[in-house]
């Protein structure tokens, strides 16, 4: 018996268990427990949630910007959308200058450090730079330095392709100049920024360059975009630009111009071709040129870009302003005769003279024969201010606008200053200086009806309108005389073309430096072809030929001679004039200086 | 009676919610596929401009008149073996 009680017990207990106890009956409540303690659990949970609302409201009202902002910047990005630079073409849309983009390599110096040797030498021989010149660029406290700019597409893929921590790269634009060094001068380069620095590339600076854009845009895990956030800034691409060069006259007078520059061995030369009917610059050459998609070595000479920039006494280029002013105010007709001999003349205390005593000359003879004589007799007749007109409308000494960055005035002295010898030798182009752009584009009132127009470097759709200087009378008659130096009795028949009439005028000055006219010389022809209808005008400069002959005849008129024939041909011109054999005296006679 | 009305408007809230998601899923595949055609054609615009470079490089003058010359044994025409013709208008 003593066995089972506490059996029924336990049931017991169960039983009334299960049937629950009355709530108020549960002994917990019994415990008598001290009422602080529940007020401060009270209290604690208050405090606790006061808490979390407080900071609640303080994230939320006081540093939501900068909370958003910390957002953002995890998951939104702004991306940068490049704009391309122009294009430049010649007049037939062949390709002068363009842009490609290519990569910029950039290192954080501190994070390359660990990288391994065999890596960092393999990026040296990617960057073509020696081990020795990587680690320097690599030595340094900053956490920016850019290791090569301007690395071509496939070379920076492989470099990115190595790995190496801390290398990156930056999307930039290179320019290249298919034509090299042939269109150098009237191209121009840009720097490693892609802004122009010379050239039409700095002339046309604004129009060429883009306006990059922007847009802020969510990225995903793996990087790729999902959606815009503001609205896209679009990027707007530079605008091309088509000059009126033609790739085919620039190379011909590029090379002439070379070839004439060696065989003479002149220390620098010009050429301008010019379109007589729009004003247009069909070719513009100067030596010594430079390779602008290689700058490393350029020295000042070679950026110089003569045609523009560089002014010299023209000497007897400048001979027919003067005549034909005087043929245009009917002092004088082609065949007034003066006496030259006995080619000396004394003005005041100065003298002048000829280089061959030629007696007397009809007013057509003396551009023929290139008298200075004939020339100063013809100016002294007229008054200064007339002669400075001339000049001065046909835009010598006056800042040209042909919309090329450098172009330069030249100097024409004011006529009040001018004394009787002045006026003599500024007549065959002493004492003043020009650019030879100036003097090409003095020329067109010979080769157009007696209209100046203005010049162009880009491509003109519509004839322009000129400005009268000289009658059209005048103009044929000068022309008629510009046509007999070349001929065998001028003092330029080497630049006769076969199949065509041209005429021109040559120019043989002394070199002026410290002031002080020296025994160097700048020989120089213009000339007009063809001569039944004026197409084109091609000026001519050769520096300190010294190679024997300095005359402008026999130095810059071969390279006339050539560049037209070749010119003439490429623009499909029909040949004027039946003669194919030339003749050139043996010798030639030489112009005055 | 509301019982059902609340089921009809808990089933519509979560089709219209369900939709959404599939309208934002659609809109950012589309939106990446954009992307995708805009730098396909960003990548050909610059293909365009390589191509028109090589082209002026080697149709440069200079390379021409080289290879007239030196390989296909060339010269410069001169008047002289030149034969003009005159084409007389009707």
């Amino acid at each position: 018996m003593t066995r089972m009680p506490p059996r029924t017990n336990v049931a017991g207990g169960r039983v009334a268990a299960s049937r629950g106890v009355a709530f108020s009956a549960s002994p917990v409540l019994q415990v008598k427990m001290p009422a602080w303690r529940s007020r401060v659990v009270l209290f604690v949970l208050f405090m606790a949630f006061l808490t979390l609302a407080g900071r609640a409201l303080w994230l939320q009202g006081m540093s939501t910007d900068f909370l958003q902002k910390q957002g953002a910047s995890r998951y939104a990005r702004t991306l940068e959308l490049p704009a391309t630079r122009g294009k430049i073409t010649d007049r037939n849309g062949q390709v002068l200058a363009s842009s490609v983009p290519v990569k910029a390599i950039w290192a954080i110096p501190d994070d390359v450090q660990e990288a391994p040797k065999d890596k960092l030498r393999e990026l040296a021989k990617l960057l073509g730079m020696s081990d020795a010149e990587l680690r320097k660029k690599l030595d340094s406290d900053r956490n920016f330095v850019y290791l090569k700019r301007q690395v071509e597409q496939d070379t920076a893929d492989k470099i990115v392709k190595l790995g190496i921590a801390g290398i990156e790269t930056r999307k930039e634009y290179k320019r290249f100049y298919p034509e090299g060094e042939v269109m150098a001068h009237v191209v121009g380069f840009t720097n490693v920024e892609d802004t122009g620095q010379d050239g039409m590339e700095l002339g046309s600076q604004k129009t060429l360059a883009g306006v990059t854009g922007s847009r802020r845009v969510i990225k995903d895990r793996l990087g790729r975009i999902v959606e815009d956030i503001e609205a896209v800034r679009e990027p707007h691409d530079g605008k091309d630009l088509t000059l009126s060069i033609d790739s085919k006259i620039q190379y011909i007078a590029f090379t002439q111009l070379k070839e004439a520059v060696e065989k003479n061995k002149a220390k620098a030369g010009g050429i301008i071709v010019v379109d007589a009917r729009t004003g247009e610059v069909l070719a513009l050459a100067n030596l010594p040129t430079y390779n602008p998609n290689d700058r490393s070595v350029l020295t000042g000479a070679q950026l110089r870009n003569r045609v523009l920039t560089d002014t010299f006494e023209p000497g007897s280029t400048l001979k027919p302003f003067t005549v034909a002013l005087a043929l245009d105010t009917h002092r004088v007709t082609p065949s007034t005769v003066f006496q030259t001999s006995p080619g000396k003349m004394t003005i005041g205390t100065a003298t002048i003279g000829d280089s061959h005593a030629h007696g007397p000359l009809t007013v057509a003879q003396i551009i023929e024969k290139s008298s200075n004589i004939g020339t100063a007799k013809i100016a002294l007749e007229m008054p200064a201010q007339e002669m400075w007109e001339m000049f001065t409308n046909v835009g010598l000494g006056q800042q040209p606008k042909f919309g090329f960055p450098g172009a330069v005035a030249g100097r024409v002295r004011p006529y009040k200053a001018w004394r009787p010898i002045e006026q003599a030798t500024m007549s065959y182009g002493h004492g003043i200086s020009v650019s030879l752009i100036q003097l090409a584009h003095a020329y067109t009132i010979f080769a157009r009806n007696g209209d100046l127009i203005p010049l162009s470097f880009t491509k003109v759709n519509d004839s322009p309108i000129g400005q009268r200087v000289i009658s059209e009378n005048t103009a044929l008659q000068m022309r008629r005389m510009l046509e007999t130096v070349v001929a065998p009795g001028g003092t330029a028949p080497q630049a006769q073309v076969p199949g065509y009439r041209v005429g021109g005028k040559t120019g043989t000055a002394y070199k002026i430096e410290g002031g002080k006219y020296v025994k160097k010389y700048v020989s120089s022809f213009v000339g007009i072809a063809p001569m039944s209808d004026p197409r084109l005008i091609i000026a001519v400069m050769l520096d300190e030929p010294s190679a024997g002959s300095h005359f402008g005849g026999t130095v810059a008129g071969p390279v006339f001679a050539s560049v037209t024939a070749n010119a003439l041909r490429a623009l499909n011109v029909a040949p004027d004039s039946s003669v194919t054999n030339i003749i050139i005296p043996k010798d030639a006679l030489e112009e005055s200086m | 009676m509301t019982g059902r009305l609340s089921f009809v408007v808990t089933a519509m809230l979560v089709l219209c919610a369900l939709s959404l998601v599939n309208a934002q899923y659609q809109a950012r595949r589309l939106f990446i596929e954009l992307e995708r055609a805009q730098s396909a054609a960003r990548q050909l615009d610059i293909d365009w401009a390589q191509l028109q470079l090589d082209q002026s490089t080697l149709g440069k003058n200079s390379r021409i008149e080289a290879l007239a010359r030196r390989d296909l044994n060339m010269v410069s025409l001169t008047p002289e073996r030149t034969q003009y013709l005159t084409v007389r208008d009707k």
